[in-house]
C-alpha cells in the first residue's frame, strides 16, 4: 500500500509539516497518526526523541500561568450531569499542579458535585478524595453577573456546561470575556458548531466522571488540548459541524431504533436487546442512565439541528419529541416491568438491520463526505463513546460498498422520507485503500526502524488483519527492526482479546481453534519476521491476549507502574495466544513459577515486579522509551535478550508455585490451564502452537466456560 | 335475491386480519393468574398488532373493556395505552359479558361520528384471584360488606336475589328444554371447537404470548385454552345436575385473557388490512332486557328485535355465533328462532373455551368474521347474554 509522509513536530499545522525523525530521516507511515492532528507529532518521534512531545507541567504553566500566579479552571453548569463529572475529572487531574477548579452554577441547582464524592472515595481512597474535593471551589452566580470572588482565582480556562440554548451560551461567554479578557473558553455542547458559538469545543463523552474522550473543535492545535492529552485524557480532533461525530452516531442510532419501533411496535426495552446484539449499545437504556430528561433533550436538540441542516433523515421521531418535552424515561417503571416477551420474525429482523444499518451508514456517508475527522478517530468514537462493538467504519469495511448500498436502499424503501436527505455512496468506494485499511493499526518508520501502533484496546480479527498488513508493509519497506506499542492516544490501555470474537467459538470448536491459530501465527511474525522486535507496554494495563501478543517480540520493555495480567482464569478461558508456553521458554525455573502464578491466579503484577521473568526492562516512561529505541539502534548492546528455548521446557508443578488454594469453577479452570501449560511447554515450539490452540478451543465449548462470564455475556447479548 | 340491510355505521370498518386474541386459559391454570391484566392486555395488543404488521402508531383512540377490577383501573384506557406503546386518549367501558361486543359498537360510533380514524378495541379480564372489595354500607347490619368480585357477583344478582346459574335452570324449565338435548348440544360444541383447533382455524385467531416475571425470566407461555378437554355425551350425561339442565359440563368456566380488534375509517382499513379488498361493516345492534332471572332467553329476544329492525332473517346469515355461558342459551335460541343449533358456533364458542367476561364476545366476533371470510363473505350474526338478564345482538357484513 502507498505510504504517507507524516508530521513529527509538536507545533504548527500538522497537515503541512514535513516529518523528520530525531536522526534526520523522513518519517513514513501507512496513514497519518491521530496524534498529528493535535500537533503532537508521531509515535515514532516519541521513541526517536526519547520523550513525550509535551509535558503536563509545562503546559499547565502555559495555560494557567506559573505556579506563583497560577490561575484556575472554571466549570460553569457544574452541578449538571456533564459539569459535575468534569469537575471531578479535572479537579483530580489538576490537583498535583495546584490548579483549582471553580464549580459555578445557579444557587438553586441540584448539588451534582457533592454526589460525586462516594465515587471519588471508591476510585482514589478517602484521603485523596478529600484532597480533590478541597481542590474544588464552589461558587454560585445568578446567570447574569459573575461573583466578585471569582477574580481572585484568576480564571484562565472556562469549560461551559450550561443548557443547550444558543443565546444563553453566547451571553455567558460575553460575561466571562468582559470580566476576564483572554480567557480560553471551551463549550461542552453536544450539537452547536464552534462557528455558531464563537468558542472552541471540548465535547465530552458519557460517563463524564470517567470517560476520557473529548471531541475537540479548534482552528489549530492549542496547548489547552495538548494539556488534555498530557493529563491522560483523549482529545480527538473533529470538524466544525452540527453534532460533530459522536452525536451523529449516538443520536442517529436512537433515531433509527425509534423508527424500527414505530414500524413494528417493538417495545424500547426489547429493541435495546436486539440493537445490543446487532451494533453494541443499548440506546434507550443509555438515555435513561444518563438521565432521560437531559439526555432526551440533548438528543432531540442534536437531531433537530441536524434535521434542519441536512433533511428528514434526522428529523426527530415523534416519540422522541414527546419525551423531550416530558422527560419521561424509555424503560417502564419498576411497577410495570415488561410482562409480555417479544421476538422478531425473520422479516422484522431484516427490517431492523436495514433500518439501523441503513440509517447509520447514510449518516456516516455524510460525516465522511464532510471529512469530519480522520478515519481511525471517526471509527474509534463509536467504540469508545457510543459502545459500538465495532466502529462504524470497521463495520462498513466488512460490509463492502454493495451491501451498504443495499441496506441504505432497503432503509429508504421502509422510510422513504430519509431518501430526502443526501447520501454519498461514493464515500464507501475506496475501502480497500489508504487509511480505510488501517483503522486500528498504523506503522511508521524512519528508514531504519519502525513502530507499529495499536489504537484498539482489545484484539479482534480486524486488528489481526491490520497488524499483518502493517508487518507486511514494514517488511516491504525494508524495515527489520520494530517496536510494537499502543498508540499513545486512542488506546490508553491494552486489555486483551475482544471476547465478542469468541462467541462463535462457544459452540464451534473449529472456530476457537481458528482464532487461536490465526492470532498466534500473527504474533509469531513479530518473533520470526524481524531482526529485532520490542513489545513496548505503557498505559494503565496490558492484559490477556494483548500481553500474549507483546510477549512474542524479542524483548518486552514496559513502563514500571503499568499492570500486567493474564486474567483468563477468572473468565474462565484458556490463554489462546501462546501465553501458556511462550513466556515460559524465556524464563528460568524461578521465573516459570512466577509465570505459572500469573496465569493460574489471574492477578495483575506491576511491570517493575515482572522484570527478568516476564519483561526485559521496566522503567519510567522516558527511560523505557529510550531503552526501546536503543534496542532499535543497538540490538543486544542495549538490552541483552533472554534466551528462547525452542525445545521442550520443564514447568513447575502447580503445587510448587505457591498458589493460594481455591475451590469450585476457579479450581477447575486452574487445572485446565495447568494442563495446557504442561503439555504446551513439553512440546517443541512448533508443535506447541497447535497444542495450545486445541486446549483453548476445547475449553471454550465446555460447560465451565459456558457457565462463566463469557457464556453469560453471550447469553445476555444473543438470547432473547 | 338476498336481502340487504344498510349499515348504521357506514363509514366504519373493521380491517380484516388486524385482530387477535390471547388464548383463554382456565382460571388459576396459567401465569395470567399472577399479572396485572391491564398491563398484559396493553403489551399483548402491541405484540398482536406487530404479528399482524400493524404499527400501533396508526391508532388515535383506545376503547378498553373489562369487568373485573384490576390494579390502577382508575387510570383506565390511558394506562393500558401506555403499555401498548402509544399515548392514546380513550375510555374504559363495561357491560358484563356484553362488554366485548358493546366495545366494538362504541368504536364504530366513534369513527362514524368523525371523532377518530382508527380506534383500538381492547378487552380483557382476569377472573383468577378475584379482587376483593370492601364497601362501607351504613345501612347493612354488618356496616361493612366484603365481596369477592368474581364469584360473589356470579352467585348473586342483587335485583332478583338469584344466581346466574339459577337463571339458566329457570329458562330451561320455562322452555321445557330437556337434559338430553343439552348434553348432546354441549358435546357437539366441543366437537366444533376441536375441529376448529385441528384445522388451524384457532391459530389464525389466537396469538401465543410468552410472559416474563419481574426478573425478566420466562414465566410461561399462554399458548392454549388450558383446561379445555375433549368430552363426550356419555360423560356429560353422568354429571350431577346443579339446576335444571345445568351441570358443570354444560356451562362455561371462568378464564383469563384478552382480545383486540380495530375499527377504522374505510381508507384506514384499506391501508392497514393485509387483504384490503375485504370490507367489514357493522350493520346494526340491538339490546333487550328479559324478565327477571331469565338471562338465557334474552339473546334470542335481542336477535328477534335486530332482525325486525334490519329486515334480515336468519336465512340471510352466513355465520351465527354467540356467547353461550350455558348450553341452555343455545337450545332456547334455537327453539325461539327456529334455527338449528348445529348450524351455529363453528370452530368453538365460550361454552367450550371459557369465559373471561370482557374479551369473550370480542373473540366471538373475531372468530365469526374469520369464518365469514372463509365462506366468501355474508352477514354475520353475533349475540350473547349479560348480567341483569340482558341480551345483545349485532350484525356485521363481510364483503
Amino acid at each position: 500500500m502507498a505510504s504517507v509522509t507524516t508530521p513529527s513536530t509538536a507545533t504548527g499545522d500538522p497537515r503541512s509539516a514535513q516529518g523528520n525523525s530525531a536522526n534526520g530521516g523522513a518519517v513514513r507511515a501507512m496513514r497519518p497518526g491521530t496524534l498529528g492532528a493535535l500537533g503532537l507529532g508521531t509515535v515514532l518521534d516519541i521513541f526517536s526523541k526519547g520523550r513525550l512531545p509535551v509535558r503536563a507541567d509545562e503546559l499547565v504553566d502555559q495555560v494557567f500561568g506559573p505556579r506563583e500566579a497560577r490561575g484556575a479552571m472554571v466549570i460553569s453548569g457544574a452541578c449538571g450531569v456533564v459539569g459535575a463529572g468534569k469537575v471531578m475529572q479535572f479537579a483530580s487531574r489538576l490537583l498535583p499542579y495546584g490548579v483549582p477548579v471553580i464549580a459555578l452554577d445557579l444557587p438553586g441547582a441540584n448539588d451534582g458535585v457533592q454526589q460525586q464524592f462516594d465515587g471519588l472515595v471508591k476510585s482514589f481512597g478517602r484521603d485523596t478524595a478529600n484532597a480533590i474535593m478541597n481542590n474544588v471551589i464552589r461558587l454560585n452566580y445568578d446567570g447574569t453577573s459573575l461573583p466578585k470572588e471569582l477574580e481572585r482565582y484568576r480564571p484562565k480556562l472556562l469549560l461551559e456546561a450550561i443548557p443547550e440554548k444558543l443565546e444563553l451560551k453566547k451571553a455567558h461567554y460575553a460575561l466571562f470575556r468582559n470580566a476576564f479578557p483572554g480567557i480560553h473558553i471551551w463549550s461542552v455542547t453536544s450539537g452547536f458548531p464552534s462557528a455558531q458559538l464563537g468558542v472552541d469545543i471540548a465535547h465530552p463523552s458519557f460517563p463524564h466522571q470517567i470517560n476520557k474522550v473529548f471531541e475537540i473543535v479548534e482552528a489549530r492545535p492549542t496547548p489547552h488540548t495538548q494539556l488534555l492529552w498530557a493529563l491522560g485524557l483523549v482529545p480527538m480532533k473533529v470538524g466544525d459541524h452540527w453534532s460533530f461525530v459522536l452525536d451523529v452516531f449516538f443520536c442517529g442510532l436512537l433515531q433509527a431504533t425509534l423508527q424500527f419501533c414505530r414500524h413494528t411496535n417493538t417495545p424500547y426495552w426489547k429493541a435495546d436487546k436486539y440493537i445490543r446484539k446487532l451494533i453494541g449499545p443499548n440506546p434507550f437504556r443509555a438515555h435513561d442512565v444518563i438521565g432521560a430528561k437531559g439526555a432526551n433533550y440533548l438528543t432531540w436538540s442534536c437531531l433537530h439541528h441536524l434535521g434542519e441542516a441536512y433533511g428528514p433523515l434526522f428529523t426527530p421521531e415523534e416519540a422522541l419529541t414527546a419525551r423531550m418535552r416530558s422527560g419521561q424515561a424509555w424503560y417502564p417503571p419498576d411497577h410495570f416491568r415488561p410482562l409480555v416477551n417479544w421476538s422478531l420474525d425473520a422479516e422484522q429482523e431484516q427490517a431492523l438491520e436495514a433500518i439501523v444499518e441503513g440509517a447509520l451508514l447514510q449518516m456516516t456517508s455524510i460525516v465522511l463526505h464532510e471529512q469530519r475527522a480522520d478515519l481511525p478517530t471517526m471509527n474509534a468514537i463509536g467504540e469508545l463513546c457510543a459502545q459500538f462493538s465495532n466502529g462504524i467504519l470497521a463495520r462498513a469495511r466488512r460490509m463492502g460498498p454493495e451491501r451498504i448500498a443495499h441496506q441504505v436502499g432497503a432503509y429508504h424503501r421502509l422510510f422513504p422520507a430519509a431518501a430526502g436527505t443526501t447520501w454519498y455512496p461514493d464515500t464507501f468506494m475506496n475501502m480497500a485503500e489508504g487509511a480505510w485499511t488501517q483503522l486500528y493499526v498504523n506503522a511508521e518508520h524512519n528508514g531504519k526502524a519502525g513502530v507499529i501502533t495499536i489504537s484498539r484496546e482489545s484484539y479482534n480479527d480486524d486488528v489481526d488483519a491490520e497488524l499483518n498488513r502493517a508487518i507486511d508493509w514494514l517488511l516491504g519497506q525494508g524495515i527489520h527492526r520494530v517496536i510494537l506499542t499502543g498508540d499513545f492516544h486512542l488506546a490508553t490501555q491494552l486489555v486483551g482479546a475482544d471476547t465478542l470474537a469468541f462467541h462463535p467459538a462457544l459452540s464451534d470448536e473449529r472456530e476457537g481453534e481458528r482464532i487461536s491459530l490465526a492470532w498466534s501465527r500473527t504474533a509469531r511474525r513479530l518473533h520470526h519476521d524481524f531482526r529485532a522486535s520490542v513489545g513496548f507496554i505503557h498505559g494503565k494495563r496490558c492484559m490477556g491476549g494483548m500481553l500474549e501478543l507483546m510477549m512474542h517480540c524479542h524483548q518486552l520493555v514496559a513502563v514500571e507502574d503499568t499492570l500486567l495480567a493474564m486474567p483468563e482464569v477468572t473468565i474462565p478461558v484458556l490463554p489462546g495466544m501462546e501465553g501458556c508456553h511462550w513466556p515460559f521458554r524465556k524464563a528460568d525455573a524461578e521465573g516459570r513459577k512466577k509465570l505459572l502464578r500469573l496465569v493460574l491466579e489471574g492477578r495483575p503484577v506491576k511491570a517493575a515486579d515482572a522484570s527478568g521473568w516476564l519483561v526485559d526492562h521496566a522503567g519510567t516512561l522516558e527511560n523505557a522509551v529510550r531503552t526501546a529505541w536503543q534496542v532499535m539502534e543497538q540490538d543486544a548492546a542495549a538490552l541483552k535478550p533472554r534466551p528462547f528455548a525452542e525445545g521442550p521446557v520443564e514447568t513447575p508443578d502447580a503445587a510448587e508455585a505457591g498458589l493460594a488454594p481455591v475451590d469450585g469453577p476457579l479450581k477447575e479452570a486452574r487445572a485446565a490451564i495447568a494442563r495446557c501449560v504442561a503439555e504446551a511447554c513439553n512440546a517443541p515450539v512448533d508443535l506447541a502452537l497447535t497444542v495450545q490452540a486445541r486446549h483453548s478451543a476445547a475449553f471454550m465449548t465446555g460447560s465451565l466456560c459456558r457457565k462463566g462470564r463469557l457464556g453469560s455475556d453471550y447469553d445476555k447479548m444473543m438470547k432473547h | 335475491m338476498a336481502t340487504t340491510a344498510a349499515s348504521a355505521f357506514p363509514d366504519a370498518r373493521i380491517p380484516y386480519g388486524t385482530w387477535g386474541s390471547s388464548y383463554f386459559p382456565a382460571w388459576q391454570s396459567s401465569p395470567l393468574a399472577e399479572v396485572n391484566i391491564g398491563q398484559f392486555a396493553g403489551e399483548s395488543m402491541a405484540r398482536i398488532m406487530s404479528v399482524r404488521k400493524v404499527p400501533v402508531q396508526h391508532l388515535d383512540y383506545l376503547i378498553i373493556g373489562s369487568t373485573v377490577p384490576w390494579h390502577w383501573k382508575f387510570w383506565n384506557a390511558t394506562l393500558v395505552a401506555g403499555c401498548l406503546g402509544k399515548r392514546l386518549p380513550g375510555f374504559h367501558m363495561e357491560q358484563a359479558c356484553a362488554t366485548g361486543l358493546q366495545a366494538v359498537v362504541l368504536a364504530a360510533a366513534q369513527v362514524q361520528g368523525g371523532s377518530s380514524d382508527a380506534v383500538g378495541v381492547l378487552t380483557f379480564d382476569r377472573t383468577s384471584d378475584s379482587p376483593v372489595g370492601v364497601f362501607p354500607e351504613r345501612r347493612a347490619y354488618r356496616r361493612t360488606e366484603v365481596i369477592s368480585d368474581v364469584w360473589d357477583n356470579f352467585g348473586f344478582d342483587p335485583s332478583t336475589g338469584g344466581s346466574m346459574l339459577a337463571s339458566a335452570g329457570n329458562v330451561a324449565r320455562k322452555h321445557r328444554i330437556e337434559r338430553r338435548e343439552i348434553d348432546e348440544l354441549t358435546a357437539y360444541r366441543y366437537e366444533q371447537y376441536f375441529k376448529g383447533k385441528e384445522s388451524g382455524f384457532l391459530e389464525r385467531v389466537a396469538v401465543p404470548l410468552d410472559l416474563l416475571n419481574v426478573q425478566g425470566k420466562p414465566l410461561g407461555t399462554i399458548g392454549e385454552d388450558t383446561g379445555v378437554k375433549r368430552i363426550h355425551a356419555g360423560a356429560l350425561r353422568a354429571m350431577r345436575e346443579l339446576d335444571s339442565c345445568v351441570t358443570s359440563g354444560t356451562q362455561t368456566h371462568a378464564a383469563d385473557g384478552m382480545a383486540t380488534l380495530l375499527v377504522t375509517t374505510a381508507g384506514k382499513a384499506k391501508e392497514l388490512s393485509r387483504r384490503p379488498e375485504i370490507a367489514i361493516t357493522l350493520i346494526a345492534k340491538a339490546e333487550v332486557r328479559a324478565d327477571a332471572s331469565c338471562m338465557p332467553e334474552a339473546p334470542g329476544m335481542a336477535v328477534q328485535k335486530l332482525l325486525a329492525r334490519t329486515g334480515l332473517s336468519m336465512a340471510d346469515m352466513a355465520v351465527v355465533k354467540d356467547h353461550n355461558p350455558f348450553a341452555v342459551n343455545d337450545a332456547v335460541f334455537s327453539k325461539t328462532l327456529g334455527y338449528d343449533w348445529r348450524k351455529m358456533n363453528n370452530n368453538g364458542s365460550p361454552l367450550v373455551w371459557g369465559h373471561p367476561q370482557g374479551p369473550t364476545l370480542t373473540r366471538v366476533v373475531i372468530e365469526a368474521l374469520e369464518e365469514a371470510v372463509d365462506l366468501g363473505g355474508g352477514y354475520v350474526l353475533v349475540f350473547g347474554c349479560a348480567a341483569g338478564d340482558v341480551g345483545m345482538a349485532a350484525i356485521f357484513k363481510v364483503q
